[in-house]
């Protein structure tokens, strides 16, 4: 409540223009070709060189001194709406606007003049156009959606087939991504080469990298906030592609016209059904496939009340016998209620729940096996409150209740016909934050965003594990166990976290920003390996695993020229991190109760500057990105040189540093029926361990590393060009055919570059004859060694 | 646990491409490593004191010389003296075996001035009660008929025993890193217990049989047991330290490239029980110590063997 009352006291400060009769224009702002809310749109009040943004849900509200203002709605790619309005009295002005790749029969696509990445308070965020993506060249022709924001500045991934992404020199798991508000823990379909998202189900991405607002908190290095499409409602439109992995469908419509609307969209690869037709080698009981779900359905049960209800359901499978495979899904569901307090207080309660599970299973007969499964369930309440106060102070409140419940095993062994549990106990955790925020804008100049966040985190009943010390990096020894009751509160902990930026305007078109930002984080993604696994195991913080913290601060300079047509960026940032969790030489991660006895604990640290330039119209459009920077860790028993006793830690990089990171998608539309386009990425090599000397012992050669150093060597750089030709109206276009298709043709990785992956060193997988010594060498692993053509058919009727 | 995962992992299709390289790597340490792993085994019984060498250093480690290596056995008093020989140093059991199970060992190693220790348990072991073989059609990767080896035994009640189980194909060690082969209790690890039964099917199974490629052909094998062929298991008992050591060992050296290589751990320094006498002492010293007892059977896959399994299969 303390935030609250104080976030209510920053605005009070501002409500301090009475005097003057007020009123309130407000409304929500859509697509006049299919009714969905234009997130984020702009609303530009001429006569005060001022305005304000659409929120996800398209409402927007504005209040004013009574008088006559002419006003601007704009959004990228849409055509202008020019309003002149009489207000003497509150007006409720709900419109649409409409598409200009509609509207105006000519190529444009990218952009609008817009400037609001200089007018607008945020930064360390970027937004990817939908439209964008679906042009950019994807791997095996298929568009998706993590890996497009892997091309904007300060995102990165370790390298092909990894899962999830890397924002500012952080770790996957400190990436909150969240589909409709509900949290998504594993992002990928089939290893790392595809993400969980359907394209054809998405409005709005949109990533915050840092000065990251008080309403989003849960991981340290960003949010990735995925909003579905509504669904048409005003026709019905089905949609679809046909790939060389997967294919997708995708139907939305009106339920009641401009009420009520819902789209259901699937995929489903068919390399299984492929492979059974040319081979037998598929054994009885295998599978191999992934397939998603999405759907959602809204209805405007009258001007202040709308509801939203929307899922997720996913699933991998890779089972090479009825006994042998694994699989791994998420499911989420989130119910929403928008609720409009007179015009200007927006509200919205959302209740989700979000399931993560996956299995494992080892074994050759019903006697003989091994199964693993394992979850991840969070209920969640939200309540969030905007409160549109004046033209300049936007105040925004609310909280949220997590329960999570972890099932990090159930297991059987079964030898001979004898079954042992193995199972792990339930984790219980409860996390709740309450926060307020408010944007404000001091003078014509200087806007500001300040809020502040607390969260706090209550580790529940169950087995406690008490843990003694040892020699920094090793095995922490069990001391004693103790039993507390099923929602006895074992450890809590409870957290600030100030936010706050500023805007400051130069000229028309130039501004500075800045941010800092403090998160917390309670739930930890155990991994100790190169990429992250699917069947990673979520791990509460507990009275043995301290949340993680994060401090950020960021500057930048954004800049236009050519009445927008081309926007530039250039922002730095610092991070400091606290509680980072690390591992002990050959910790055992996967269903060990004493797990916590074997993580290390030390801080982090990452910098760098993102550079960005964007060119907004014309045939050629596109964007470049450079990023320089370093992110750095330090933990006790982790490459602590020669001091054998002591062990202190020494900075080290990360597996995720990387020092030049330099990105270039460009789209060129030679005519209506042909465009291309191509990306461009170059990276450092990623840090590796390397061994300076062997070791033999009990016939085995080990590698050995002086000094204990992690990461002293760097792998080779990673390039890569992709191309696309995008050829448009190929059947729908004729005469008498109505829709649109286009078929897709692009090549990833055009000059076939073996991009390393990694570098390993070992004694080889070829069986070496016992009497002469052992050979022992490194290997260069490219996990694609070639370029890979492919051609997928899009279609929407 | 861990390992049978990675292994399924290595089966996802794999379209990328490994090339053999020679990077400059830093200069070598050049540490004491020890390696002492002794059993009850009526043969001469080594450790090896030597240097690390560089890591593309492909010769046989140098012996140090001039050390002095002892074990004692801290139950009953006796100390057994190992002499220098061309390679290691060495003990012949010349009526009984090394030592004695339940009794605890301390290995002392004297080399330039600098004195170093261990120690170690001599744990139980249980009877390799049988081995079997089973019968598998051809299929896409191993393109005959072809047997499986397994070997039953149980594990005696009683959780923090530990174990190195080792085979021999037709008399040759199956030891690529790959198949190093450990239990704890019946078993993977010490946090998932499964105590007092049969060892779990990957420990029986898993690494018994060598997946061996035909020369010159990308993806087809050799078939793992044929009619003619023999499977010889032993069982060394392990401390549980011994235990972490191996586990640890496996993830640094059974490195078997493609996809595995997504989920591969950092490089780091194995564990070592060996310490210097001297508190302050800073030198850094790499190797294990470990007593083992020792149980083994042996089996040959005759032709009625086989005909047997062919009747029995699924």
């Amino acid at each position: 409540m303390k935030s609250i009352s104080l976030g209510a006291l920053c605005s009070l400060a501002a409500l301090c223009s009475f005097g003057q009769e007020k009123y309130t224009v407000s409304g929500y702002i859509k697509d006049t070709g299919n009714g969905e809310a234009l997130i984020g749109a702009t609303v530009f009040v001429k006569e005060i060189s001022n305005g304000t943004i659409a929120n996800v849900y398209g409402f927007y509200s504005i209040t004013l001194v009574k008088g006559t203002y002419n006003i601007v709605y704009r959004y990228v790619g849409f055509k202008d709406v020019n309003q002149k309005i009489e207000l003497d009295k509150d007006i409720r002005l709900d419109l649409e606007l409409t598409s200009a790749e509609k509207q105006l029969d000519e190529v444009v696509i990218m952009g609008d003049a817009i400037d609001k990445n200089v007018l607008s308070i945020e930064m360390s965020t970027a937004e990817l156009d939908i439209k964008a993506i679906g042009k950019l060249p994807a791997f095996a022709g298929e568009v998706d959606i993590i890996k497009s924001i892997q091309l904007l500045p300060g995102v990165s991934t370790v390298g092909e087939g990894a899962s999830g992404f890397n924002v500012r020199g952080g770790s996957v798991g400190q990436n909150l991504v969240l589909l409709d508000e509900a949290p998504v823990y594993q992002t990928s379909h089939m290893l790392g080469f595809f993400s969980v998202f359907n394209p054809d189900a998405v409005k709005d991405v949109k990533l915050f990298k840092g000065g990251i607002p008080a309403q989003y908190g849960g991981r340290l290095s960003s949010i990735l906030d995925v909003r579905m499409k509504e669904g048409n409602n005003k026709e019905f439109d089905v949609t679809g592609g046909l790939g060389t992995i997967f294919s997708r469908l995708a139907v939305e419509g009106p339920i009641k016209k401009d009420k009520s609307s819902f789209i259901i969209a699937a995929r489903r690869s068919y390399g299984d059904v492929l492979a059974k037709l040319f081979t037998d080698a598929l054994k009885p009981g295998s599978a191999l496939y992934f397939y998603d779900l999405t759907a959602k359905t809204n209805f405007d049960i009258n001007k202040n009340n709308k509801i939203y209800l929307s899922g997720y359901f996913g699933r991998d499978v890779f089972k090479f016998t009825k006994y042998q495979g694994l699989d791994w899904g998420n499911s989420t569901a989130t119910f929403r209620w928008n609720h409009l307090y007179g015009n200007r207080l927006f509200s919205n309660y959302s209740v989700f729940y979000s399931n993560y599970d996956y299995g494992l299973s080892l074994g050759t007969s019903e006697l003989d096996k091994y199964d693993w499964k394992s979850k991840i369930k969070t209920y969640n309440f939200k309540p969030e409150y905007s409160y549109f106060i004046n033209a300049k102070n936007e105040l925004t409140f609310g909280g949220q209740a997590i329960l999570y419940r972890f099932e990090p095993a159930n297991a059987v062994t079964v030898s001979n016909g004898t079954i042992t549990d193995i199972s792990l106990d339930e984790r219980k955790a409860f996390e709740t934050s309450l926060y307020a925020g408010n944007d404000q804008r001091l003078t014509d100049q200087l806007s500001v965003q300040y809020g502040l966040r607390y969260s706090n985190f209550n580790y529940l009943g169950g087995i406690v594990y008490h843990y003694g010390d040892t020699l920094k990096g090793m095995e922490k020894p069990l001391e004693y166990t103790e039993e507390k009751k099923e929602w006895e509160s074992i450890q809590s902990f409870g957290n600030f976290e100030p936010r706050a930026s500023f805007r400051y305007q130069l000229t028309k078109t130039a501004s500075i920003k800045g941010s800092y930002n403090r998160m917390s984080q309670y739930l930890h993604l155990i991994s100790n390996t190169t990429a992250s696994i699917p069947i990673d195991v979520w791990q509460p913080s507990t009275n043995n695993i301290k949340p993680q913290q994060s401090d950020q601060v960021a500057l930048g300079y954004f800049k236009n020229f050519k009445e927008n047509r081309y926007e530039t960026s250039a922002e730095v940032y610092y991070k400091w991190n606290r509680n980072q969790l690390e591992y002990i030489d050959g910790a055992e991660i996967f269903i060990n109760k004493f797990l916590e006895s074997q993580l290390l604990s030390g801080i982090g640290r990452a910098y760098g500057l993102e550079l960005y330039a964007k060119k907004n119209s014309g045939r050629l459009t596109g964007w470049a990105s450079y990023t320089l920077g370093k992110s750095e860790m330090k933990v006790d028993g982790i490459n602590y040189g020669v001091d054998q006793k002591n062990r202190e830690g020494t900075w080290y990089p990360t597996r995720f540093d990387q020092r030049h990171n330099i990105k270039v998608a460009a789209f060129y539309d030679l005519n209506k029926k042909i465009s291309f386009s191509a990306n461009f990425s170059f990276i450092t090599g990623t840090p590796s361990t390397f061994p300076t000397d062997r070791i033999t012992v009990a016939g085995y050669v080990i590698p050995y590393i002086r000094g204990s150093e992690r990461n002293n060597f760097r792998i080779p750089n990673y390039h890569r060009l992709d191309v696309a030709v995008t050829f448009n109206n190929i059947w729908r276009g004729k005469k008498g055919r109505t829709g649109e298709d286009n078929l897709v043709v692009s090549i990833y990785n055009v000059y076939a570059r073996k991009n390393p992956f990694s570098i390993y060193f070992s004694q080889g997988t070829t069986r070496q004859p016992g009497d002469i010594p052992t050979v022992t060498s490194a290997t260069q692993l490219s996990i694609i060694g070639t370029m890979i053509p492919s051609v997928t058919y899009n279609f929407k009727f | 646990m861990k390992k049978s995962i990675y292994l399924s992992l290595m089966a996802f299709v794999f379209f990328g491409c490994e090339t053999n390289i020679t990077p400059d790597l830093d200069t070598a340490e050049k540490i004491l490593v020890v390696d002492a792993w002794i059993n009850q085994k009526m043969e001469r019984q080594e450790i090896r004191v030597t240097r690390s060498q560089s890591y593309f250093d492909n010769s046989v480690p140098t012996k140090i010389t001039n050390a002095t290596v002892t074990v004692e056995d801290l139950t009953s008093g006796v100390l057994y003296n190992f002499q220098e020989g061309s390679t290691s140093y060495y003990w012949d059991p010349v009526a009984a075996p090394f030592g004695e199970v339940g009794h605890n060992y301390r290995l002392t190693v004297r080399s330039q001035g600098e004195t170093f220790e261990a120690f170690s348990n001599l744990g139980r072991v249980p009877a390799v009660d049988s081995i079997l073989f089973k019968f598998k059609p051809a299929e896409i990767i191993i393109k005959e008929e072809y047997y499986l080896g397994e070997f039953m035994a149980k594990d005696p009640v009683g959780v923090g025993d530990a174990y190195w189980i080792k085979a021999w194909k037709n008399g040759v060690f199956l030891g690529k890193p790959a198949e190093l082969n450990m239990a704890y209790d019946a078993g993977f690890s010490a946090g998932q217990p499964v105590d007092g039964q049969e060892f779990l099917i990957p420990i029986r199974n898993g690494f018994t049989n060598p997946m061996d490629k035909i020369e010159g052909k990308q993806n087809e094998f050799i078939p793992p047991y044929s009619v003619g062929d023999s499977l010889y298991i032993e069982i060394h008992s392990i401390n549980p330290l011994a235990f972490d050591f191996l586990y640890g060992v496996y993830f640094q050296i059974a490195r078997s490239g493609g996809f595995s290589e997504l989920f591969a751990m950092p490089l780091t320094n194995s564990s070592t029980n060996l310490k210097s006498t001297n508190k302050n002492s800073i030198t850094n010293v790499a190797g294990f110590f470990n007593v083992a007892a020792v149980s083994s059977r042996g089996l040959k896959l005759t032709q009625e063997i086989a005909n047997e399994a062919k009747l029995n299969a699924d």
